[in-house]
């Protein structure tokens, strides 16, 4: 049994408060102790608009809490890339390596769980169709594509269907969205019509933040969809 | 000046750039991921060292192009900024009235052609797209296919409004109509400007790839050629020179090599020739924190696989690069802030950088120039700013946050927090029955997967024979074959010094090469010894001598109309090799 720290991600807490709950219930169900971490944020919103001050004060105040543990599993592919890739060079000197060490303690949530010793002991089964949506950042910045995908495999009963064009960016990207909405509504609609066109009513992705902006859009034309966290589609396989 | 997103939302309201462009850049890049894995897998890898190399000592190198250049009678200039290029060209140009240009970025860098003209000079641009380009007025969308936004519709439009009574708007009429008139320019024109894909220091040869011809026609011009080029443009050897061609046309285009890969040496008898480096602002690049990206060789494949630059089309960067490269770059070389909104064109997916075959980490770039912008003042409204601040204090205290993410959710989610679609049962166990999933639509082709597979395909088992590998990729490229030669009329005929298997590529050199017996040919025929033939590019290196060289990679072609692939524009159909069978 190990005793992990669990950071529900700012967005995640506002957007959807339950998902924190959904990775707790799967972690315990491991046989893991979990302490949460919520109301924090790793910075990434201002970092990717340039203001590096402000990410950096707002990453410290993270890092601090994240120190009291060994162990810190992420519910985003989003913000772990943005901690363990970026947060260590906002800070200068040994200032640098104490966060690069601590950084190195942040475990994306799908990579931490399919790499549990406890694993087997999962009893994962749901039956029907999901697609999964390929984030970016567990794609290109974590290389965790396969991983999600093997442990969505565990899952008895469960068809895991891929999208047509799995590498396009959904068009989120935080910042890029609210600055850029007419460009990320184009991509945005070419992942909807892949959704579609897959067949699923049920998209689930390591990464909320693509998903919140696929649900919105969805909500726009109408288009039947539900959105799940990876977490939350493990809660639900648990039984 | 318009901001990038002013000019994208009006693109996309407009002009609808993704209609045209994702159709096709989806297949480009399907294409090249395909051709890259038949070249060495080492391939990306050398191409990277070689830049990287050239980077690290460009005066150096400079200074060997310079001996070299003097050795072979090729003029050898500087320009600080794009005013002294244009002046230096002015200056080298004389008395010529009638100058037919080849594609060239830093060409556009500059506002070559507009100096030009702006001087009395009839200035032709010569490749087929940017001919096209240039009669619509808004200067190329991409770097290698600057009218990939226009449809055969409009390029049609674009044509008849210069004069041209075309019937349909077949692609094939099209591009030999734009072939008729750039070829009768050729016939009597002063001078021709090219630009280059790297200069050899070893050996002071000039490479520069074209799929048309133009290049070939321009580059032999009898009496001045001149080539405009970055002062990075430099590798140390010819070795550096073809690890750079084995993963640049497949970048590109998912060619395997372009029709023509010149080596340009010696200026011919009566010709001279000069090439212009630009410096503007490369030399301070170099020396800075962001000089990875004076890698860059300029294939394109970041805007090939960019969903921003899909989306919003090429011209919504207002600047001469555009996509990822443009982005990054363009607010390097213009420190005036003009472009210091660039970089916030993009999702930071990363697809830039993953695609790159020289390994410039592109949208870490994007990145930190964003940052940079703010620290500069250039981006960033005051209102922006403040606002940050006011989220930083927020986001430092927990509890403050969770107030902040409390209210964040009522105003975001309103009441309908949780949107679910009709029909999902209470219990969590239960999904919404899929339907079935739309196989056969067009746009559903599955992507390879990542790794490749372990079957592979029975037309890609390589034969392990040299020779057979020759044919069969020769024949791909629609080159014709022979055991035996038989003569015809109008038939250049030449040997080959080698080739090359896995492109099914011919290397002429010295007279074997010069250009315009081969362009005025009814049908090249080369041929070729068996025993030269060797796997990939990069084993040329032994055979390429110290003279003017060029590899023939099927017939000239061009695909600037929708990527549809016309054969023979300057230059013959038909090349025929003759490659006599061995009995075993």
């Amino acid at each position: 049994m190990a005793r992990v720290a669990l950071f529900d991600p700012c967005y995640l807490g506002a957007l959807r408060p339950t998902d924190a709950f959904h990775a707790k219930r799967v972690l315990e169900a491991l046989g893991d102790e979990v302490t949460l971490i919520d109301g924090r944020c790793c910075g990434q919103p201002a970092y990717n608009s340039g203001f590096r001050g402000e990410a950096k004060r707002v990453s410290l105040s993270l890092l601090r809490e994240a120190r009291h543990h060994d162990v810190v599993v992420t519910a985003s592919g989003s913000c772990t890339s943005m901690v363990t890739h970026f947060v260590p060079g906002l800070f200068e000197g040994t200032k640098r390596e104490g966060a690069a060490r601590i950084a190195g303690r942040f475990r994306e949530f799908t990579a931490y769980v399919a790499g549990h010793p406890n694993l087997d002991r999962l009893a994962l089964m749901l039956e029907g169709t999901v697609v999964y949506h390929d984030s970016c950042h567990m794609r290109n910045e974590l290389g965790g594509t396969d991983t999600v995908l093997g442990l969505l495999a565990k899952v008895e009963l469960l068809e895991v269907r891929r999208l047509a064009h799995e590498a396009e960016c959904c068009g989120f990207g935080g910042a890029f969205t609210v600055k850029l909405p007419e460009v990320a509504a184009v991509m945005m609609t070419a992942k909807l019509d892949d959704i579609a066109a897959s067949g699923a009513k049920v998209v689930v992705s390591a990464d909320f933040s693509c998903l919140a902006h696929l649900e919105s859009g969805a909500r726009g034309t109408g288009q039947r969809m539900e959105t799940w966290t990876v977490a939350e589609l493990l809660a639900r396989a648990l039984g | 000046m318009t901001t990038y997103h002013e000019r994208a939302a009006r693109e996309i309201a407009t002009e609808h750039p993704s209609r045209t462009v994702t159709p096709i850049m989806r297949k480009l890049v399907d294409d090249s991921r395909a051709m890259l894995r038949r070249s060495p897998a080492d391939a990306k890898t050398r191409a990277a060292a070689a830049r990287a190399d050239a980077i690290g000592r460009l005066e150096e190198l400079h200074a060997q192009v310079r001996a070299n250049f003097e050795r072979r009678g090729i003029g050898y200039h500087r320009a600080e900024t794009p005013g002294d290029a244009v002046r230096i060209i002015r200056g080298l140009l004389g008395d010529a009235k009638r100058v037919a240009k080849s594609k060239s970025m830093v060409g556009e860098e500059v506002g070559l052609t507009h100096a030009l003209r702006d001087a009395g000079i009839d200035l032709l641009e010569t490749d087929i797209g940017e001919y096209i380009v240039d009669i619509e007025g808004r200067g190329p969308s991409h770097i290698t296919a600057p009218a990939v936004h226009l449809n055969r519709t409009r390029i049609r439009e674009l044509l008849a409004r210069g004069g041209a009574d075309i019937p349909d708007d077949d692609p094939v009429r099209l591009s030999r109509y734009v072939r008729d008139v750039v070829g009768a320019f050729f016939e009597d024109c002063d001078a021709g400007i090219t630009g280059a894909n790297a200069v050899v220091a070893r050996s002071g040869r000039l490479m520069v790839i074209e799929n048309e011809g133009n290049v070939s026609l321009g580059a032999s011009h009898p009496k001045l050629h001149i080539v405009i080029t970055g002062l990075e443009k430099v590798v140390a050897d010819e070795a550096g020179a073809l690890a750079i061609l084995e993963v640049l046309a497949p970048s590109a285009t998912a060619q395997p090599l372009t029709s023509f890969s010149h080596f340009l040496a010696d200026p011919a008898p009566g010709q001279q020739r000069h090439v212009v480096f630009v410096d503007n602002g490369r030399s301070a690049i170099a020396a800075g924190k962001y000089h990875d990206v004076l890698r860059c060789i300029r294939c394109g494949a970041c805007m090939n696989a960019c969903p921003v630059y899909r989306a919003a089309g090429g011209l919504s960067y207002g600047a001469p690069y555009m996509g990822p490269i443009g982005a990054v770059i363009a607010p390097l070389l213009w420190k005036d802030g003009r472009y210091a909104d660039l970089p916030l064109a993009s999702s930071l997916c990363g697809r830039c950088t993953e695609v790159c075959p020289v390994g410039i980490p592109l949208h870490r770039m994007l990145l930190d120039l964003r940052a940079d912008a703010v620290a500069a003042g250039q981006t960033g409204s005051r209102v922006e700013r403040l606002a940050w601040q006011a989220w930083s204090l927020t986001f430092e205290g927990a509890m403050r946050a969770r107030a902040a993410s409390a209210l964040g959710r009522i105003g975001l989610n309103g009441g309908g927090r949780f949107v679910r679609a009709q029909g999902t049962a209470n219990d969590p166990r239960v999904l919404p029955r899929a339907g079935a999933p739309e196989r056969d639509a067009a746009n559903l082709v599955a992507e390879p997967p990542r790794q490749p597979a372990a079957v592979i395909a029975p037309e890609e088992i390589e034969p392990a024979d040299l020779a057979e590998l020759f044919r069969m990729r020769a024949a791909a490229l629609g080159v014709t074959l022979l055991d035996a030669y038989e003569a015809r009329e109008g038939d250049r005929v030449v040997h080959a010094t080698a080739a090359i298997a896995a492109t099914g590529s011919v290397l002429l050199l010295g007279e074997a090469a010069a250009r315009r017996p081969l362009l005025g040919a009814q049908r090249v025929v080369v041929h070729l010894d068996p025993a030269t033939i060797v796997r990939y590019p990069s084993g040329l290196a032994e055979y390429l001598g110290d003279v003017d060289a060029l590899i023939l990679t099927g017939a000239s072609r061009t695909a600037d109309i929708e990527k549809q692939i016309v054969r023979g524009i300057h230059g013959s159909e038909e090349l025929a090799v003759v490659l006599p069978r061995v009995a075993p």
